[in-house]
């Protein structure tokens, strides 16, 4: 695809909001716009400038049918997900245990490598749907970090992780670059700040060379806080 | 009987759409079934289709309830592009190119008139071209291709599509 001008980007958007846009085009707009940043920013944009049109077509009583259409609708998507209790949800202990044997391996790791300092930061990151713990980091001095994989992730061939790290009031994240699954990883950080307590780390998908604007755009897969060891 | 916006907590609503209340869908739908329903009758022109699209976008409301980015723009505005686009994926779809009968009511043949209506828009519209202004409201409101507003207005494709991109640039100048 060639590069596309902010003027080109906001004409597509206006016109996809309009609604002037083909049928290819429109399908095209709406596959950009989850991993598409800038193009959401400028859809978003007409969106707020057209919506008060909306009120030049005359409102219509839905007939009584509607509502119990929508709500027999709803009752077949949620009877595929029953509710259940949350002793009985697998996720929550698969994560709960995760989390344990992530420990025991760290708090081991630990006491098996007692001749290196221990680590002054540890961080476990977790899935964000189901919690359960992919990577930990821990960092024995402020200045540089490992990345310790738990488990091999898959990752779609046109599709890389990048790692993120963000403290407060930091005014976005910055990469720490790309990371094989399964492969573990020492960053330094000496363009960076020190580690701070709560410190913001995450890896997402990204196109293979990583992220094209510098910030992540693609789902998050693991997230986790930078937690002080006592 | 649909409470004035101001006085509806729209995202409050949403948040328990997230956390599995049915009864605050329920309430979204009583404030804004009958709009959305003409936004979408508008755009899709027959009532039957009009409430397909509706019905629809309730669930994607439902469902989207979680995911919804008070950042990116207000609940309301969200729920009325999730219908806007559903009926416009349709319209556009391949086969489904509605030809629009004569009779058929249209918003650029309502007097328009930028005074009965405050939002900033409708004053940014007034310093279009009345032609221009038309094309905007046709593809807006009506759901009309660029094809079918250059047949409404009886004017060259080429010059509907150059008078679309300027109006387009000319609201963003004005609404900054």
């Amino acid at each position: 695809m060639t590069s596309e001008s902010a003027q080109d980007r906001d004409e597509l958007a206006g016109e996809y909001v309009l609604g002037t846009l083909s049928f290819e085009q429109r399908s095209e707009v709406q596959r950009r716009l989850p991993n598409d940043p800038e193009l959401r920013a400028a859809v978003d944009a007409w969106e707020r400038r057209l919506l008060e049109l909306t009120d030049l077509a005359p409102s219509q009583q839905p007939s009584a049918l509607l509502w119990p259409r929508i709500e027999r609708s709803l009752d077949r998507l949620t009877t595929k997900a029953p509710s259940t209790s949350w002793w009985n949800l697998l996720p929550l202990w698969r994560g709960l245990s995760a989390i344990g044997l992530a420990a025991t391996l760290i708090l081991g790791s630990i006491l098996l490598t007692q001749t290196t300092p221990k680590p002054n930061f540890l961080v476990v990151l977790v899935a964000p749907q189901d919690k359960a713990p992919g990577w930990v980091i821990q960092a024995s001095n402020s200045r540089e970090i490992q990345l310790i994989p738990l488990g091999v992730v898959e990752v779609p061939a046109d599709k890389a992780l990048e790692f993120w790290t963000k403290a407060d009031g930091w005014q976005g994240p910055v990469s720490l670059g790309l990371v094989k699954p399964g492969q573990a990883l020492s960053v330094p950080l000496d363009k960076l700040p020190p580690l701070q307590p709560n410190q913001l780390f995450e890896l997402t998908l990204e196109g293979t060379n990583g992220s094209p604007i510098g910030k992540p755009t693609g789902p998050i897969q693991a997230i986790g806080r930078a937690v002080k060891v006592l | 009987m649909p409470l004035a916006e101001s006085a509806f907590d729209y995202e409050a609503r949403l948040a328990a759409c997230a956390r599995g209340e049915r009864s605050a869908l329920r309430d979204l739908y009583v404030q804004e079934g009958p709009r959305l329903l003409g936004v979408a009758k508008r755009l899709v022109r027959d009532t039957a289709l009009a409430e397909d699209v509706v019905h629809e976008a309730f669930i994607k409301i439902w469902n989207g309830a979680a995911g919804f980015d008070p950042a990116r723009g207000s609940a309301r505005g969200w729920m009325f592009s999730v219908t806007r686009h559903l009926a416009l994926n349709l319209l556009r779809d391949h086969g489904r190119e509605t030809p629009f009968s004569e009779a058929h009511e249209t918003a650029a043949d309502d007097s328009f008139d930028a005074h009965a209506h405050s939002a900033r828009i409708y004053h940014c519209l007034e310093q279009l071209e009345p032609q221009r202004r038309s094309c905007v409201l046709h593809a807006y409101v009506d759901g009309y291709s660029h094809a079918q507003i250059a047949a409404r207005l009886d004017t060259p494709l080429g010059t509907v599509k150059a008078w679309i991109k300027r109006s387009l640039n000319a609201l963003r100048e004005c609404m900054g």
